[in-house]
């Protein structure tokens, strides 16, 4: 049953794609992807706790084909990444061309099933880069941003560091055991030399790290979704970001053995570092950003930062034996992608809607939520609530239980542990504050406020998508207890079942209620209670209506939009208080007009720009980009065109092959 | 670096006991409204009319045909020409300052002088006797009555002893203290100034300009004072009125000092 | 006496006259226009030389729109929009294009400074957005404060572009007091001349009735006696004590320093007090007349002493200001106008010499008695408001002096003598007010009564420079910024 359906899934991916090609019915290839992610959604509904039975393909590369088996954990984050896929697929990009846009989103939904499912390394590397090189292809095919090009070939240079540190890791630990099997991953890890062990752990780190956005690779984050859509961003951060999640996870807790010699994690404290500079970095850089795409894709970053985070948490209990709360830490990374995903689709669908009424993506006051629906509305309110970890939402729930899991740190027995369970949890408060921030702007500034002029109201099936998406959030909360109790297999590589500890009956506890509990399903019932008192004065104080008059401004009958709060001024006092992080630049450019003589008094025209610097562009990536330009030019001469070279060029070749045979 | 706190402490007390006891206001050898006694003209003589520029003084027939003075004190401006230019002692100079009044018809001395008209009672102020807030609203003044209403809270006049203060915004004031003659661009931040209070509300016009125009009046840039642009409750001319008349008859407003202008007239 | 030179001059040589006179030291002061009786618009650039020379007048009658001279001398950028806006003349090649003193949306029938103009007659007004920079981000905040701004103030709306605490640029939209002062003069007897002088700006009222009575004896050759120039010297003096301590008073107030503000604002009080006492009126007015003072005065038995007293005071105080860290750390680097912006814009008064421009009229053009008495003109170079605070102090103390010389000096005589102009002469009179240079330029018709009267206040000139200080600074030193300014918007709207 289960691998019907995922045949159906993948079919009708591999004809959507197919039809993309000839680049005609677009909107037929759109259907034709949403139904795949359908039927792969009810695979996955159907088979939680579970997990899929393994399969072998002959499709694999290689002589032997390969397996593909989707584990519990892989069905949990492929589950929550595809609803935003659907929708994404159903209201189709919002730039012209939908042809090459569909063919990059059946490439990366296709390559990210590979990811999730694909049994062995060079199948895997397939998979990653049919999902890496979708991603790109998407992009281009939109055409939305004249840079674009740039910004692209930035996200492959940085993926493709990644994929060559994966092919690296992957032969490291080949060579142990011969198997290019994933099965015989941990034994050949368990069997290195404990330097070796770490490269490898380190090469996996810099390899996914690409794709997840931790330091310093979120920077190509935001040229590449601001060079793309909603559409393209609900993809790249839900089902795109969640696959490379579950890799990472899968090399750092499956593959990688658990050193018990030593009396402390060091990988895990390093990781757990890396995530926490890696969210502050992006939450801070998000909050920024004046687009909503380049706003959301660093909090995506930053979100990823967080599952990381979680990540280190779990190699550092594991390495103290502490198996519960190893699998707590462990789930709460997978509760936190998954509400992440659904709320991060919300968004970037709620941009690409509000692109399709403003025509452009910038962040400013346009009264869109007056003008909307209340399903719109409703939706991108619980996604941003969630987003911004309020109650009672998702987002809410898995942040509370990130604090829980660094709360509970002191059970670490060394001090380097235990310490950096405590700055993990500073660090991390202070992203979560940032975070908070964020979505108080993209959401304040974004959607609220008064419009200048009146605006088109957004089309209701962009309404609806958003709407179900944000619906899905609150419900991923007040459902949690239930949706627990399915993932308490998925834990089952710790010896652990932590998720069926971390519901109480309705409260949602950290292993013990003994130590806090919220319960996210209560509080769905109080808080609309609690609603009633301000409601009621509200209702009361119609009655007896005060007289109304004008804002007051100084006597002058003003456009309160034009002193309203802008995205810069919003985030401008962060700016200033982290001017050590952002080293912000602003450049005013006064215009004299002809007649002023060259003096400076007389100003018609006021050009304001303004930056933050990026930390590693300038220094990391500057250099880097320099030196393959240069070697590049050296290079050329291959391709001179001159005809004695390249005769020449063959002829050494032919006599090192002579010698290499003589030999 | 100075202790100020200690410089203030030494200083000691500053401000005036006035009003409460003793005549001590400041305002000594300080010119008011000139005194004007009519039965003591020279037959015909118009000279005071003829000088006055802002026609504070003006001549008209009684029924009987005979000349008679008006002589209008929201117009005056206390220039002190028609002193000069009266040839008897019909025209003193004084310090008669304190010409708050609520009802501007007690600011002129009419031919009939000795007719006091009924002074009005006005809107009740019931619960702001002990407390006003005040909104001051320049409408093209020549910044000498800003001038004086800046001294009021000097440590001398101390306005807030008496329970009165400036606010920086309408919205909590009782009180809309206007001076200037109205320009055409200041007419209608002050209507909205006015719109922004809450009720209940009034209205003081400070200075001659307010009360009608004075020498800025008319012209092709102001109205004449607060005339047809909104209702008035409490006029002060003089110009500027010193601060120690703001202070009488923002009491006399608040009903704790008594109306001492009538008819035109200072009672004592 | 000094007076002034007039020289005919073509419109099309303006520029380049002006720019000769520019390059040879001179310095414009104002330009404005008057109509003869026979209805056409004479030009009349007022420019000042040398120390000791007379100012030079250049007369100009232009035919059709005028070549702007913004570009060469930026001071009169201003100048020249007022004419347009008051007379209707164009300019060509101005570099803000805006209206000035009329707001947009006002619509005179006809230019209302014209002599045609219907008396009485109020502009038509629908206020719109007057013309200012365009600023072209979105990110920047803007910031509408005014007319009616907090505390008890002056009306003038400043708009800020703003960035947080950064401010990016400010409009200030001046104006809303214009009261049309100049027109009023129209038809006008000298008396009523000097009444209305005295009120366009209230607390610079003796100056300006000084200035206008100075113009006037100017244009009919009228020698004051020597008392009343002495008296009047001693007058100007006082106003420019009360002032510089209301000022003081003030600045502690920005700065938050309470008893400062308070002390300030009490040496305030008995400075006015002591003007009171004297002449009747706290703000000195009603004493002056074209040819002397309408009265005499008798300070020599008491003033003195008072002033001593005042003095004391004074010097203990400002002792106080000029050691307090929190106080001057605010004014320090706050508001910095540098020598060359301060000398093109015509910044003036306090303001000019706090920039290290050295120029007092009092002292470089003397009036009144001001040739006969030793005058210290105290000059900072550093530009900010610090040293616009240390000139105003350095004032009082020779403001207490000079009255003080002068009450030895004062001798009996008469105090006024009969001043009648001769019709069609013009005059110009000068004053150095407590804010600055003060022009009164007055045209007579066929009559002896005045026909065009021209004030051209110091304020006018300071308001035109304040705002390039507050550019790129911060919103904090705002409002100590402009205190240090010690603007009036009376005088500059006028």
């Amino acid at each position: 049953m289960s691998n019907d359906l995922l045949a159906a899934g993948l079919t009708s991916w591999l004809i959507a794609a197919g039809l993309a090609l000839t680049g005609r019915a677009t909107f037929f290839t759109r259907i034709i992807l949403g139904i795949g992610g359908g039927v792969l959604l009810v695979l996955v509904v159907t088979t939680l706790p579970e997990g899929s039975a393994s399969v072998h393909t002959p499709l694999g590369i290689g002589v032997s084909g390969s397996d593909f088996r989707l584990s519990p954990d892989a069905l949990w984050l492929l589950g929550f990444g595809l609803p935003g896929a659907i929708f994404a697929t159903w209201l189709g990009t919002p730039a012209r061309h939908q042809a090459t846009w569909s063919f990059g989103v059946a490439m990366s939904l296709i390559g990210a099933l590979g990811v999730f499912g694909l049994q062995d390394a060079v199948s895997f590397l397939v998979a990653w880069e049919i999902m890496s090189l979708g991603g790109a292809v998407m992009i281009l095919g939109e055409d939305l941003a004249p840079e674009k090009g740039r910004s692209v070939l930035f996200m492959l240079g940085l993926l493709e560091a990644g994929s060559v540190a994966l092919i690296l890791a992957f032969l490291l630990l080949s060579q142990q055991t011969g198997s290019l099997s994933f099965s015989d991953f941990a034994a050949a890890a368990g069997a290195m030399p404990k330097a070796e062990q770490l490269f490898v752990g380190l090469l996996l780190l810099i390899g996914f790290g690409a794709k997840l956005g931790l330091l310093p690779f979120y920077e190509w984050f935001p040229g590449a979704y601001g060079a793309g859509s909603g559409a393209t961003g609900a993809l790249l951060s839900g089902a795109v970001l969640n696959a490379a999640f579950f890799g990472f996870s899968r090399g750092l807790t499956e593959w990688l053995p658990v050193n018990h010699a030593l009396p402390v994690s060091i990988p895990g404290i390093f990781i757990v570092a890396i995530g926490v500079l890696s969210a502050i970095l992006s939450a801070l850089y998000a909050f920024q950003q004046e687009d909503w795409r380049e706003l959301l894709s660093l909090s995506s970053a930053e979100n990823a930062s967080i599952a990381v985070c979680l990540l280190g948490a779990t190699m550092m209990f594991r390495q103290d034996g502490l198996t519960d709360l190893a699998g707590l830490a462990w789930t709460v990374a997978l509760l936190h992608l998954a509400g992440h995903a659904l709320a991060k689709g919300a968004m970037f669908l709620a941009a690409d809607g509000v692109y399709r009424v403003v025509g452009d993506y910038m962040l400013v006051q346009r009264g869109i939520l007056a003008r909307n629906s209340w399903i719109f509305g409703l939706g991108a309110l619980f996604a941003a609530m969630s987003l911004a970890a309020m109650p009672p939402l998702a987002g809410f729930v898995s942040e509370w239980y990130l604090f829980q899991v660094f709360f509970q740190g002191f059970h670490l027995s060394s001090l380097a542990s235990r310490m950096t369970a405590a700055l993990a949890g500073a660090g991390l408060a202070l992203t979560v504050a940032i975070a908070f921030a964020i979505f108080i702007k993209l959401f304040g500034i974004g959607l609220l406020g008064r419009a200048e002029r009146r605006v088109p109201q957004i089309a209701i099936t962009t309404s609806v998508a958003v709407g179900v998406l944000g619906s899905l959030v609150l419900a991923l909360a007040a459902g949690m207890p239930i949706w627990l109790t399915h993932l308490a297999p998925v834990s089952a590589t710790f010896d652990s079942d932590a998720p069926s500890k971390m519901a109480d009956g309705w409260l949602l506890v950290p292993l013990t209620a003994k130590f806090a509990f919220i319960s996210p399903s209560k509080l769905v019932i109080v808080m609309p209670i609690l609603a009633l008192l301000p409601i009621t004065l509200l209702l009361l104080s119609i009655r007896r209506r005060p007289r109304v008059v004008p804002v007051w401004y100084g006597g002058r009958d003003q456009n309160p939009q034009r002193a309203a709060t802008t995205a810069l001024t919003f985030s401008n006092a962060l700016r200033t208080f982290y001017s050590f992080i952002y080293r912000p630049i602003i450049e005013t450019e006064r215009e004299s007009p002809q007649d002023s003589n060259g003096k400076p008094y007389f100003t018609r025209r006021l050009v304001f720009t303004h930056d933050v610097a990026p930390i590693f562009g300038p220094y990391l990536f500057a250099p880097l980009e320099k030196l393959v330009i240069s070697l590049a030019a050296r290079l050329r001469i291959i391709q001179s065109g001159h005809l004695n070279f390249y005769l020449s060029l063959i002829g050494a070749l032919l006599v090192i092959i002579l010698l290499l045979v003589l030999l | 670096m100075p202790l100020w706190t200690l410089f203030g402490l030494r200083k000691g007390k500053a401000t005036t006991v006035w009003p409460k006891r003793g005549q001590e206001n400041g305002q000594e050898g300080v010119r008011g409204m000139p005194r004007i006694e009519p039965q003591r003209c020279e037959d015909g003589c118009t000279q005071c009319a003829a000088v006055c520029p802002t026609e504070a003084i003006r001549v008209h027939a009684d029924q009987t045909g005979a000349a008679r003075l008006e002589v209008d004190y929201g117009r005056c401006i206390v220039c002190q020409l028609c002193v000069e230019a009266c040839p008897t002692d019909a025209v003193t100079a004084s310090s008669d300052w304190a010409f708050g009044t609520c009802n501007r018809s007690d600011l002129v001395l009419s031919g009939d002088f000795h007719i006091v008209p009924k002074v009005t009672e006005p809107e009740s102020r019931h619960g702001f006797h002990r407390s006003l807030h005040i909104r001051h609203v320049d409408a093209g003044s020549c910044n000498g009555c800003e001038s004086e209403l800046q001294a009021l809270n000097n440590p001398f006049y101390n306005l807030h002893r008496l329970g009165i203060f400036f606010t920086p915004s309408p919205r909590f004031a009782d009180l809309l203290l206007v001076t200037g003659p109205v320009t055409y661009a200041m007419r209608e931040p002050l209507q909205r100034a006015y719109e922004a209070m809450p009720e209940p509300r009034w209205v003081m016009a400070v200075g001659t300009c307010a009360v009608s125009g004075g020498v800025a009046g008319g012209g092709y840039a102001c109205g004449n004072g607060l005339e047809g642009v909104l209702p008035v409750d409490l006029y002060l001319p003089g110009c500027p009125p010193n601060p120690a008349a703001l202070i009488e008859a923002l009491l006399m407003f608040l009903e704790r000092a008594p109306q001492r202008v009538k008819g035109g007239r200072l009672v004592e | 006496m000094i007076g002034f030179e007039l020289q005919s001059i073509e419109p099309d040589n303006v520029p380049v006259a002006i720019g000769q006179l520019i390059k040879n030291g001179g310095r414009m002061q104002m330009v404005y226009g008057w109509q003869p009786d026979d209805g056409h618009l004479e030009l009349r650039y007022v420019a000042s030389r040398g120390v000791n020379e007379d100012f030079l007048v250049l007369r100009c009658v232009p035919r059709g729109p005028l070549p702007s001279v913004a570009g060469i001398s930026p001071l009169l950028g201003w100048h020249e929009r007022e004419i347009s806006d008051l007379f209707g003349l164009k300019f060509t090649g101005l570099p803000e294009p805006y209206r000035l003193v009329l707001h947009d949306g006002a619509s005179p029938v006809m230019p209302p400074l014209d002599r045609a103009y219907p008396f009485d007659t109020p502009m038509p007004f629908e206020p719109t957005e007057g013309g200012m920079p365009v600023v072209d981000s979105a990110d920047v905040q803007r910031l509408p404060f005014g007319p009616v701004r907090a505390d008890v103030v002056e009306s003038v709306e400043l708009i800020f572009f703003y960035i947080g605490e950064h401010i990016l640029h400010l409009h200030p939209q001046l104006f809303f007091k214009h009261r049309g002062m100049e027109k009023r003069f129209e038809g006008r007897s000298l008396a009523h001349g000097v009444i209305l002088a005295e009120r366009v700006s209230g607390v610079d009222s003796f100056a300006h009735g000084l200035c206008f009575c100075q113009a006037v004896e100017c244009a009919a050759h009228c020698i004051v006696p020597p008392r009343a120039l002495m008296l009047r010297s001693l007058l100007a003096e006082l106003e420019r004590l009360y002032n510089h301590l209301h000022y003081l008073g003030h600045l502690s107030h920005t700065t938050t320093l309470k008893v400062g503000e308070a002390e300030g604002k009490l040496l305030e009080e008995r400075a006015k007090q002591i003007n009171g006492r004297l002449t009747g009126s706290r703000f000195l007015r009603g004493l002056l007349i074209p040819g002397g003072l309408r009265c005499d005065l008798a300070p020599e038995l008491w003033l003195s002493q008072a002033l001593e007293d005042l003095r004391k005071d004074v010097a203990v105080y400002t002792a106080m200001l000029e050691t307090t860290n929190s106080h001057l750390d605010r004014l320090i680097t706050t508001g910095v106008l540098n020598r060359q912006v301060a000398y093109d814009q015509g910044a003036t008064g306090p303001i000019d010499r706090a920039s290290g421009l050295d120029w007092d009229l009092r002292r470089d053009h003397p009036y009144a008695a001001y040739g006969e008495l030793p005058l210290t003109v105290p000059v900072r170079t550093s530009g900010d408001a610090h040293a616009r605070a240390q000139i105003r102090i350095a004032e009082i103390d020779a403001s207490i002096a000079l009255i003080q010389r002068i009450l030895l000096l004062l001798a009996a005589g008469p105090v006024r003598v009969d001043c009648s102009p001769t019709p069609h002469s013009e005059g110009l009179g000068w004053v150095e007010s407590p804010r600055g240079s003060l022009f009164y330029g007055i045209h007579f018709d066929s009559g002896s009564t005045l026909s065009r009267v021209k004030i051209k206040s110091p304020s006018f000139s300071n308001w035109r420079v304040f705002p390039l200080t507050v550019h790129d600074s911060n919103m904090m030193d705002y409002a100590i910024n402009e205190a240090s300014f010690g603007l009036t918007v009376a005088g500059c709207d006028r």
